[in-house]
């Protein structure tokens, strides 16, 4: 076998229908065995563990059947998917595009023979017909137009021919969207920010953990929730800032369902809560010693002192949301306030004494009674953050521009049907005169059925008027002698 | 022989069953209509959908009695009731629409809504312009099991969680609605096809007891040790699943109805054996058995069904995840109870196609015809379902950043879709019609029904909402 008849089987292999078939199945199975079998990055490590066998685990891990739709093999195959449908295409589209290009205006002999739908009128000259026929096509839709031959003409109209296209369009708009999403899985990346109000950043949080950089900031000036009335939220809802070389470029507030884009980068609102850290506590102080002394009211945030009076100060140093204590030790037990607790530490600058005042009064730890000063907490606020989603899709532009297309293209596919019709006077063996009146349509065949039969009954109206006034004209001639 | 039991037929019984429904109608309404007096509300949802379950149910028991007798008259009567049906249904839509401030898409029982009122148009569209008036056999107590399916979920107007708060949602969702109507519609039809195509009755045999099969072999994913059945436990007071954590549902298990699903699961086997058995010793005295079989089948599921609702509704049971008994009811087990009743109805389509195969034949439009409306069907089906994924795409994307993720719902769509667009390409270019191309159709509504419910149900996902 030489190279050349082989790399004609091959092209052949390729662009056959049944190849295309094949590969569909094979990627119906794969993308099945994808959902049945529990999915890596999705499913968390210690639920996949959980799911299968250590051993069956590690064989499904090895031929990647645990992210099958990132598998090299899978790609692979939407890649020879791909070249396939371009092959197949490649195959067809000549034939198809002769057919488009180069109308068949003038059916011959055979064709005449062949076609299913046609209708034969006798009629007595030629322009007779063809004028009959003429007006029945315009009554239909269509624009005639007269086919010049040497001694005679012929009539040709045709409709929506674009629909022979239609298909190619289809593939087309499919290949398109497999090549957005290619471009996406090669260069487009997606990652989370979770920013507190007032911060800025232009790291974003990768999948696996790294950081990428990117070359403007983010900052979230504001970010809340509202809720219903039942305490469901309703929306979530951040006002960014795009800052770039210390300048604000872009604002938005941004809600679910409605992202602000900026070079291409797109971020999403996805979540929303109150950071463990306080923006404000607001507290109440009166002196120790003398308990009816005036409340003074204060309001502390992290890391910041508090100047009580000329000699005491007060800060925050630690702020627990969901506090337990174990073995006369404070921890952490939570993020979410549930059970909070509050460390102040109470300084006098003269004797630089330092006191260890907690809200509420831990006994293991605090020494409230020793503090020169009580508190009581009056109101807490904390920082909220909002969580974003960052994504950047090189290819979505492809994605989208084919979806539209393949809209169009399946429009045109299923509802415009591509159909002729031609008119042909033709003298017969004995030299009696005929009008040959054809159709074709390339789908929808029933329909265009009974727009041929009106046509049809059209032109035997007018034939048979026509006929009669030619009567009634020679009867008139007749009676006249 | 079924020709001449038609004949057999007095006149009189046609007009008694018609009478019948009539009098039944008018009394629900009647007793329904002294409660609302009594409550002082007339037009409210619940009402509406009352009236709607009525007339659906009269509609079905005059297209069942039409597709057992054959009574052409019953036809009438029978649209008749579903035009009414269909205008309470409306009204109970339409408040809900009002009340909400969004279409009824939202959640289980709004979806339920909206579907149960496209299965109405599409019976009455199907019967006045195709002329399928068998339709509604099928279509209507589909229709009445959605109905009653909704009075059990929870009804009050929730908010919308900011996710779904989106136009694309309803875009989604109503293309989805329509695009899977016009699937189940090219199924019916194929079917149809295949009785006027001469298929053996032995072939329908097969496919009834392979689809119970399926059926009850989802149920007894449940199975649980002991011979128990783990159904969601169900929150009384909030009308929602329980759930151990975040989405992951707390399982109860009722104890021995495991074994009796079991014991359900080899009745339904056993006229698919026979039919094996059959085929392979060429002995039609089997496929009697079978037949006889498919009617034990029947009683045997109708008993489970029956100690399901029994055992399901309202009890309290053991956790194998958690201390304590936990309640559950009808509500929190959708899939079961639909797949329970499914396969009792398919049953008896079956026994109607065995006793009537005659009347059948002369009552639906010929072959040819069928052929090319099931196809024209897929026609309209096809771009539907594009679009639909298209839209959830869109919507996708717009909410999580990402218009493609694999997740299991999306991945079965775009089977879905690949199976239909094989159907289009085998036709087109290979010029597949008749048998090969129902058998193709049916195949891509069974990929269509366990996206829509084995996804929800089997498979691990993301796809929450529905």
């Amino acid at each position: 076998m030489t190279l050349s008849t082989l790399g004609k089987k091959l092209w052949l292999t390729l662009s056959s229908i049944k190849t295309g078939v094949v590969l569909l199945i094979i990627v119906v199975i794969l993308a099945a065995v994808g959902t049945i079998i529990l999915q890596r990055p999705v499913t968390e490590p210690d639920e996949m563990q959980r799911a299968y066998s250590a051993h069956a685990l590690r064989i499904f891990d090895a031929l990647g059947l645990t992210d099958v739709f990132h598998a090299w093999w899978f790609v692979a195959l939407l890649l020879l998917v791909s070249v396939s449908i371009v092959a197949a295409s490649i195959e067809r589209f000549p034939n198809a595009w002769r057919f488009f290009s180069r109308p068949y205006k003038y059916p011959d002999d055979s064709f005449r023979r062949f076609l299913p739908i046609q209708k034969e009128f006798s009629i007595q000259d030629e322009e007779t017909g063809l004028v009959a026929a003429e007006r029945a096509f315009h009554l239909a839709g269509y624009k005639p137009e007269r086919v010049v031959h040497e001694s005679h003409f012929s009539l040709f109209a045709e409709r929506n021919r674009i629909s022979e296209m239609a298909v190619y369009i289809v593939h087309a708009s499919l290949l398109l969207i497999f090549l957005g999403g290619i471009m996406d899985a090669l260069w487009g990346w997606r990652g989370t920010l979770n920013l507190t109000e007032g911060e800025m950043s232009n790291a974003v949080e990768m999948r696996d953990g790294t950081k990428k950089v990117l070359p403007f900031a983010i900052r979230c000036d504001r970010a809340g929730q509202e809720n219903y009335a039942d305490g469901t939220p309703k929306k979530w809802w951040s006002n960014l800032a795009v800052v770039k070389d210390g300048q604000d470029v872009d604002r938005k507030e941004i809600v679910v369902n409605d992202p602000l884009v900026h070079g291409g980068i797109r971020f999403y609102q996805s979540s929303f809560g109150t950071t463990g850290r306080v923006e404000k506590l607001v507290l109440t102080a009166t002196a120790t010693a003398n308990a009816s002394s005036e409340k003074q009211s204060l309001t502390l945030s992290e890391g910041k002192d508090f100047a009580i009076d000329a000699d005491t100060y007060v800060r925050l140093a630690e702020f627990i949301p969901d506090h337990v204590v174990r073995d006369g030790e404070v921890y952490t037990r939570s993020s979410r306030i549930e059970n909070p607790a509050a460390h102040l530490v109470v300084t006098s600058r003269k004797t630089g004494a330092q006191f260890n005042y907690w809200l509420p009064a831990i006994e293991e730890v605090a020494q409230n009674a020793k503090s020169p000063y009580q508190f009581e907490a009056q109101d807490l606020k904390m920082f909220h953050f909002t969580g974003l989603q960052v994504s950047f899709e090189p290819g979505q532009w492809a994605v989208w521009t084919g979806v539209v297309l393949m809209g169009i293209g399946l429009a045109f596919v299923f509802y415009v049907a591509h159909s002729r019709v031609w008119a042909v006077p033709v003298y017969g063996v004995s030299g009696e005169l005929t009008l040959w009146v054809g159709g074709a349509v390339n789908r929808n065949r029933d329909a265009f059925g009974e727009k041929f039969q009106d046509i049809a009954e059209n032109i035997q109206a007018q034939l048979k008027s026509e006929t009669d006034t030619d009567r009634n004209s020679h009867i008139a001639l007749i009676s006249g002698h | 022989m079924a020709r001449e039991r038609v004949e057999q037929q007095p006149a009189a019984t046609g007009s008694t069953l018609i009478v019948m429904v009539g009098l039944g109608i008018a009394f629900l309404l009647f007793m329904a209509f002294l409660n609302v007096v009594k409550s002082g509300n007339l037009l409210n949802e619940s009402n509406l959908l009352y009236a709607a379950l009525i007339f659906y149910s009269g509609a079905g028991a005059l297209y069942l009695g039409f597709g057992v007798t054959g009574v052409e008259s019953y036809v009438k009567f029978a649209s008749f009731a579903t035009w009414a049906g269909l205008i309470a249904n409306t009204g109970a839509a339409a408040h809900r629409w009002y009340e909400a401030g969004h279409p009824p898409f939202a959640s289980v029982y709004e979806m339920l809504l909206s579907f149960v009122w496209t299965l109405a148009v599409l019976t009455l569209v199907a019967e006045k312009k195709f002329g399928v008036k068998v339709i509604g056999t099928v279509t209507m107590p589909v229709a009445i099991v959605g109905v009653v399916l909704m009075q059990l979920l929870r009804s009050d107007v929730r908010p919308l969680v900011p996710a779904l708060q989106s136009t694309w949602l309803h875009v989604h969702v109503t293309l989805a609605m329509l695009a899977y109507a016009a699937c189940a519609l090219s199924f019916a039809l194929a079917m149809m096809f295949l009785i006027q195509d001469k298929l053996e009755t032995e072939m329908f045999l097969a496919t009834t007891s392979l689809f119970t099969i399926a059926i009850y072999a989802g149920i007894l994913t449940r199975f649980e040790k002991w011979g128990g059945l783990a159904v969601v436990g169900w929150n009384a007071d909030e009308k929602s699943e329980m759930f151990l954590q975040r989405g992951v549902r707390l399982l109860v298990v009722i104890p021995d109805l495991g074994w009796l699903m079991l014991l359900v699961a080899l009745v339904v086997a056993a006229p698919f054996v026979c039919y094996l058995l059959a085929r392979a010793q060429k002995n039609n005295a089997l496929i009697t058995i079978g037949n006889r079989a498919v009617f034990v089948s029947i009683l045997v599921q109708v008993l489970a069904l029956g100690v399901f609702l029994l055992r399901a509704r309202n009890g309290s049971y053991g956790s194998l995840d958690a201390e304590g008994l936990f309640p559950t009811s009808l509500a929190a087990s959708p899939f079961i109870l639909s797949g329970l009743v499914g396969g009792i109805f398919v049953s008896l389509l079956y026994l109607l196609l065995l006793w009537r195969r005659a009347d059948l034949e002369r009552l639906l439009p010929s072959s040819d015809d069928l052929d090319r409306i099931t196809y024209k069907t897929i026609c309209v089906a096809f771009p539907l379902l594009t679009l639909m994924i298209a839209a959830g795409a869109y919507w996708a994307n717009r909410t999580w950043g990402s218009y493609w993720s694999w997740d299991p719902k999306e991945t079965w769509a775009a089977i879905t879709w690949l199976v239909y667009a094989g159907y289009l390409h085998m036709r087109v270019t290979r010029g597949w019609r008749g048998r090969r191309a129902a058998y193709f159709a049916i195949l891509g509504f069974a990929v269509v029904m366990f996206t829509f419910f084995g996804v929800t149900y089997l498979l691990p996902g993301l796809h929450a909402y529905a």
